[in-house]
């Protein structure tokens, strides 16, 4: 099995491994004993990752600043890939293609059909759940690419559930025959692989030129379900026109938004509390005040006696009341202050990532009448 | 036949209505199903088509009228609804419907003037009667536009909208469906089980799959409040279904239901069609008692030693009972030894009310490393409290609360938007992974 299908316990010399260095940095390595793994925060020999469990936290002293660093090595999941995968295309991120794979039912038993291929984000997330993925890239460099990446991760040789293959699905169609560009290996009397599809994702500009295409490749005698992904609205009507026109039903687009939250804090400052704030402003100033009032009026009344009386310059309390931490730098949640959580949105959301169109369609709705009228005769037999 | 692609007798399905309802049948052989004014239709009929087949209830006059129940809805015949007709008015509509191709129509509305329903020329009764004498559904709209009295006022849209309303009224189909676990949810969110379903939807508990990383080979712990929902997601994700009684699971995974009362509640699994000896197999339950103070398995042994074959066999009939109750105990009791403490997990998946904080914190301690922890709430508040206490402990790395939220459009060329409305629920989630913290290295 895989590094991405099996539950592996510990790190082993030549696993393919994702080392988390923070929440935007996590970098995939292969553990190589002879190796070192350089973070600007100080370096890592894989020598210690090796023989500890998937998840080990590994720290280090650095030498010069002598500082405590340390990295998480964690077992690849195509959603952690996705976060740390290399980019030759726009992804398809988890909120979409999670959302796709449940409305479709993906499961072991499912065999989809994806084009393109892309930076096969979305691949890692079909390989791990469907029974066969058949992945489709038209650019010649992607394609290679993406095969040598998916037999690095076993999905192609070791789990053998991922075929792809070179090919302008739109041009050219779903078929795989012997001596097309393809990493299915074809038996002696094999000419041509059975698809039979019950599971199709487009991402594709053009996908109203491979609908016409996808009747060679998927199931006829179950309901098969269709995605396309499209980012613009006049991609998304010129598929429907081209869905309906081949005979897919239950068309619906929808959009999915996801977000995520920090946790954070914010100190909890009251009414009483700053009024209270301001009641000790006030009383100091006051205080300021007759004192300066005490000191003019003798030094105009200049009486002499008043020298033992002269009061001398009060020594200012330091610390007044201040409830807030008003001048010092406080550390948000810091025990000394009262604090509320709170969530505060990211930064910056993906507000649009494309148009999500589904369609579903059932090609032979025939039944076999004889075979009814067989379990029906047996079951009052019995 | 194959229950995953064909509709099987026995079989639980959900029936989509011209309505928009749905409702869950049993494909019992040689019965009849009523689906109030859309008709009736005879199982047998309809049994060997695909999952996903719609048909269409017609009368031809020649159903017997029930003599002892008036009210009792006639059997109609079934036929396949042809797909030009598969329309409902949500989908293309350009070219204009056949409904509408012979009736004028308005370039506005400015001579539409609102009379209620004397602009109607039938009366109720009338259309009782015609409902009465089961004329298709077609033939009630067709007469009901030509008595309309201000029907070519209207504009084509406002004669679209009229047309898909009244089929939602008076068509005879339905469309048969697998019931999945989305179906499933969908099924309960209409029937008004929101609070009961945690205001769950599809794109937070896909999303929750994903994320929990579930296949059909892990070993799994899982605390579902929905009284089975979850664990349903959870494994139609890992085995798809099982295709006959006995067949055995892809993958070979487990579900293991820590429950909060004496008994697991997961109801909703009957609905589900796998057989029980399946659910058998990959679901184990252990109360929250047994699951943090499992007995010892001194005490275990102590209590019982099962016996060699041939001395059981041996064993006279009232004591053999006696016997097999006592080794269920026994199993059982190992079994509960073994899940709480030499199982290490492959995920972590909640959807629960208890304080989060305590509940993930104590079970991640059987989570193995670098394995996902995954959280359902329906409010964000109890999450924010959760990762905040996650944030603490070292064990869980980066705690992130997400939301997903899906935006249905009216899905017809020219006419693009967002729906008017929506389901506004949809919960929460947090994600962390559960990771082993190292020990401060010594300078």
């Amino acid at each position: 099995m895989s590094v991405f299908s099996e539950y592996k316990d510990c790190i082993a010399e030549g696993d393919l491994v994702l080392v988390w260095i923070s929440r935007d940095n996590i970098k995939p390595i292969k553990v190589d004993s002879n190796e070192v793994f350089n973070t600007r925060y100080g370096s890592f020999p894989h020598e210690m990752m090796i023989g500890k469990p998937y998840g080990s936290q590994i720290a280090i002293r650095t030498k010069g600043t002598n500082k405590f660093a340390f990295i998480h090595v964690l077992q690849p999941t195509p959603e952690l890939w996705t976060l740390s995968l290399p980019h030759r295309t726009q992804i398809v991120y988890t909120p979409d293609s999670s959302y796709i794979m449940e409305r479709l039912n993906c499961s072991p038993r499912t065999r989809a059909v994806e084009a393109g291929t892309g930076s096969g984000s979305f691949s890692h997330a079909f390989a791990r759940t469907v029974g066969h993925l058949y992945s489709y890239e038209f650019h010649q460099p992607r394609y290679e690419e993406a095969l040598r990446e998916f037999k690095e991760h076993g999905l192609v040789d070791i789990d053998k559930n991922v075929t792809i293959t070179h090919r302008d699905v739109c041009r050219d169609g779903f078929r795989i025959r012997n001596g097309d560009v393809t990493s299915h290996l074809f038996g002696e009397n094999e000419t041509e692989v059975a698809v039979g599809a019950d599971v199709v994702f487009l991402d594709l500009p053009a996908p109203w030129d491979a609908i016409p295409h996808l009747e060679d490749v998927i199931s006829k005698d179950e309901k098969v379900g269709l995605c396309c992904f499209s980012p613009c609205i006049e991609q998304v009507d010129k598929t429907i026109e081209v869905l309906n026109r081949y005979g897919w039903s239950d068309l619906q687009m929808v959009e999915i938004q996801g977000k995520q939250f920090e946790s954070r804090r914010q100190m909890v400052r009251t009414l009483d509390d700053a009024i209270e704030r301001l009641r000790d402003v006030k009383r100091r100033k006051n205080e300021g005040l007759e004192r300066r009032k005490r000191m003019c009026d003798s030094l105009l009344n200049d009486q002499p006696e008043a020298d033992e009386t002269v009061e001398k310059r009060p020594i200012t309390e330091k610390t007044k009341f201040n409830p807030f931490g008003k001048g010092a730098r406080v550390k948000e949640g810091d025990a000394n202050y009262k604090w509320k959580q709170v969530t505060k949105v990211e930064p910056e959301i993906k507000s649009h990532t494309s148009y999500l169109t589904f369609a579903f369609k059932v090609a032979n709705q025939i039944r076999n009448e004889e075979a009814i009228q067989r379990i029906l005769e047996s079951s009052e037999s019995k | 036949m194959d229950p995953l692609k064909q509709l099987a007798f026995d079989q639980h399905v959900i029936l989509r209505l011209p309505s928009g309802n749905r409702k869950i049948v049993q494909l019992k052989p040689n019965s009849s199903i009523s689906l109030g004014k859309f008709g009736a239709f005879h199982v047998n009929d309809i049994v060997g088509y695909p999952l996903g087949t719609t048909f269409e209830i017609y009368y031809d006059g020649t159903h017997e009228p029930d003599l002892k129940n008036q009210n009792r809805i006639p059997v109609g015949k079934i036929r396949l609804l042809s797909r030009t007709e598969n329309e409902t008015g949500e989908r293309e509509q350009s070219p204009l419907p056949a409904e509408l191709a012979n009736v004028l129509s308005s370039a506005n509305n400015q001579k539409l003037v609102n009379l209620g329903n004397d602009v109607q020329g039938l009366s109720m009764a009338q259309i009782e009667d015609l409902k009465n004498q089961t004329a298709s559904g077609e033939e009630i709209i067709a007469k009901m536009i030509e008595n309309h009295g201000s029907f070519d006022k209207k504009t084509v849209y406002s004669q679209e909208k009229y047309l898909k309303r009244k089929k939602q009224k008076f068509s005879k189909f339905f469309t048969a469906e697998y019931l999945s676990s989305s179906a499933m949810l969908q099924f309960l969110l209409e029937k008004g089980d929101v609070q009961r379903v945690m205001d769950m939807s599809q794109e937070s508990l896909g999303m929750l799959l994903n994320l929990a990383n579930i296949r059909s080979n892990g070993t799994y712990l899982c605390v579902d409040e929905t009284g089975g929902l979850l664990v349903y997601f959870l494994l139609e994700r890992m085995f798809g279904g099982a295709s006959e009684a006995g067949a055995t699971a892809i993958g070979g995974g487990t579900i293991v239901v820590v429950h909060e009362n004496e008994h697991p509640n997961l109801d909703l699994l009957k609905f589900s069609n796998y057989p029980e000896s399946f659910l058998k197999d990959h679901i184990k339950t252990v109360s929250l008692l047994d699951f943090f103070e499992p007995p010892s398995s001194q005490q275990v042994e102590a209590a019982f030693t099962p016996l060699p074959k041939d001395q059981v066999r041996s064993l006279k009939a009232g004591k053999k009972n006696a016997y097999y109750r006592r080794l269920k105990w026994y199993n059982n009791q190992r079994q509960i030894i073994t899940l709480a403490n030499e199982t290490e997990y492959d995920a972590l998946v909640i959807a629960s009310t208890l304080h989060l904080p305590q509940l993930v914190q104590r079970l991640s301690t059987r989570v193995h490393g670098s394995r996902p922890v995954v959280c359902y709430s329906q409010y964000k508040e109890t999450l924010l409290e959760l990762a905040h206490a996650l944030y603490d402990d070292l064990r869980f790395l980066a705690p992130t609360i997400l939301e997903t939220r899906c935006r249905p459009y009216q899905t017809v060329r020219g006419k693009l938007h967002p729906l008017m409305t929506m389901h506004g629920g949809g919960g929460y989630l947090l994600w962390a992974h559960r990771v082993i913290p190292a020990a401060e290295p010594a300078i």
